[in-house]
């Protein structure tokens, strides 16, 4: 009898350090992940001044796109939560989508291997903001998931772990189809 | 969110390689207990672990070494960013997308559209491509398969098809070792006691057939983590149309790998192996025309978001 309830007790003491260690690990997996992003946003601005003088070489007249970007570039590096980093971010994928569409409208920007090599560049990272923001939220979905369902959700207090905030593009133009101005 | 239906298929197609798994440590039990019967104790009690040790000598060196292993078996050669900066790009994409370290890149010269994984665990694991599949798929179609391929290394399928292999290896060793010493009239030393004859037949039976049965269950593993991978790539990818349109242009190609080695079929994208010589029981891959099908319809449940 004796040994059934030190067994019993055991398995308890187990289970809880296996919730515990669970709630911790998915919060470090969630803090991993946004750091991701900010590396991946980092990447991106870091190539935008290169990517602007490329295309101002060739196309002198669109000053108001260059601008936009900038100003979008400026306010991405400057923003530090979650929410703010997920708007600049959106605001700056639109700024650079009309950069782009700018750079349709001339064949020998188009053809540059500079731009070439720049638009792949851009276009990776594109992606890697965008893989790095899905993985982030996915961890934050297990994350809340689990601090708020049974059992995990008894050890939430203990382990100091809270649901965290979701990483959402929130821009009322990001399905619209940049303006291309000839 | 709602439940995706790659996450169904996820959940799915692991319910199903469990119940196989299982189904295989049952037959190993079914094995060994028609030998207990057929030899009686004293003769199985040896075989048994003899043949268990054989097959996980055997199949352990080669999933532990698995990533250095298939580079000498294919003649894949690893490869730097500088080699293919387009491809590290992408690789690095799902890499993100997928939470796991930066595997090893590798090539392959031939003239046949394919890519394998394989690798211990996701910190040793390996990809490789054919020179021909970087030349014509699109950077879409390449990262569906990169998702598949990175999918493996998620999925631990190398541990998978060890387990897999290593069961089916000791089956066949025990079974050879078993149907040998019956025609040298060895080992029976219960010989003189009464036993139901039935039971000696059906054993007998079971000692024969045990191998073949083997074989179809590790194939039927190997088609449920092929489709699995699938269904995980686009868990990565969130993009059903770039693996499809990959695997529809594998499928419109009738070049196949030039080594058709048995042993390392199960880890291309893409069967090596002739479709119509091998029968589908025995395929280590579902047919693509299904695996093109599935993708479709996931295609059809529309963008799912981040």
């Amino acid at each position: 009898m004796k040994y059934i309830v030190i067994g019993a007790i055991a398995l308890l003491v187990l289970f809880v350090i296996a919730q515990y260690n669970r709630l911790v690990r998915l919060n470090i997996t969630v803090d991993e992940a946004f750091a991701q992003i900010e590396v991946q946003l980092k990447r991106r601005a870091d190539l935008i001044p290169n990517l602007v003088e490329t295309v101002k070489g060739y196309a002198k007249h669109e000053q108001g796109t260059f601008d936009a970007v900038v100003a979008a570039r400026a306010k991405a590096t400057s923003a530090s939560t979650v929410a703010d980093v997920a708007a600049a971010d959106g605001a700056l994928t639109n700024a650079l989508r009309g950069l782009l569409a700018v750079a349709e409208a001339y064949p020998d920007l188009k053809a540059s291997a500079n731009f070439l090599s720049l638009q792949e560049e851009l276009s990776t990272t594109e992606n890697k903001v965008s893989f790095a923001r899905q993985f982030y939220n996915d961890n934050v979905r297990s994350l809340n998931t689990a601090v708020k369902t049974i059992p995990t959700s008894f050890f939430a207090g203990l382990a100091k772990v809270s649901a965290r905030e979701f990483y959402e593009v929130e821009n009322p133009t990001d399905r619209n189809v940049p303006n291309v101005k000839f | 969110m709602a439940e995706n239906n790659f996450r169904a298929l996820e959940s799915a197609n692991k319910g199903k390689t469990y119940f196989l798994l299982a189904a295989m440590g049952a037959l190993t039990w079914l094995v060994a207990y028609a030998a207990l019967t057929y030899f009686g104790a004293g003769t199985t009690s040896t075989i048994v672990p003899i043949a268990v040790g054989f097959a996980l000598i055997g199949v352990w060196g080669s999933y532990y070494g698995s990533d250095k292993l298939v580079l000498t078996m294919t003649g894949a050669k690893l490869i730097t960013r500088e080699d293919a900066p387009e491809l590290f790009n992408v690789i690095e994409e799902v890499v993100i997308a997928s939470g796991l370290p930066m595997p090893k890149v590798a090539i392959v010269e031939d003239s046949a559209p394919n890519a394998f994984a394989t690798g211990r665990n996701p910190e040793h694991a390996l990809i490789a491509f054919t020179t021909r599949i970087l030349e014509v798929m699109d950077r879409d179609e390449l990262q569906g398969v990169i998702a598949h391929e990175m999918s493996h290394v998620a999925n631990r399928d190398t541990l998978v098809s060890a387990v897999a292999a290593t069961t089916a290896g000791a089956i066949a060793i025990l079974s050879d070792f078993l149907t040998r010493m019956m025609w040298f009239g060895g080992g029976r030393r219960d010989r003189d006691q009464n036993q139901n004859p039935l039971a000696l037949v059906v054993s007998l039976a079971v000692l024969i057939l045990a191998p073949i049965a083997a074989m179809l269950l590790k194939s039927a593993i190997s088609r449920k983590r092929e489709a699995l991978a699938d269904a995980t790539a686009v868990s990565f990818t969130r993009n059903p149309a770039g693996l499809r349109k990959a695997l529809e242009v594998l499928a419109a190609d009738s070049t196949v790998v030039r080594q058709k080695s048995n042993a390392v079929a199960h880890i291309w994208i893409e069967s090596p192996l002739d479709g119509k010589s091998v029968s589908k029981l025995f395929s280590t891959h579902p047919p693509i025309e299904e695996r093109i099908a599935t993708l479709r319809a996931m295609e059809s449940l529309g963008p799912t978001s981040s």
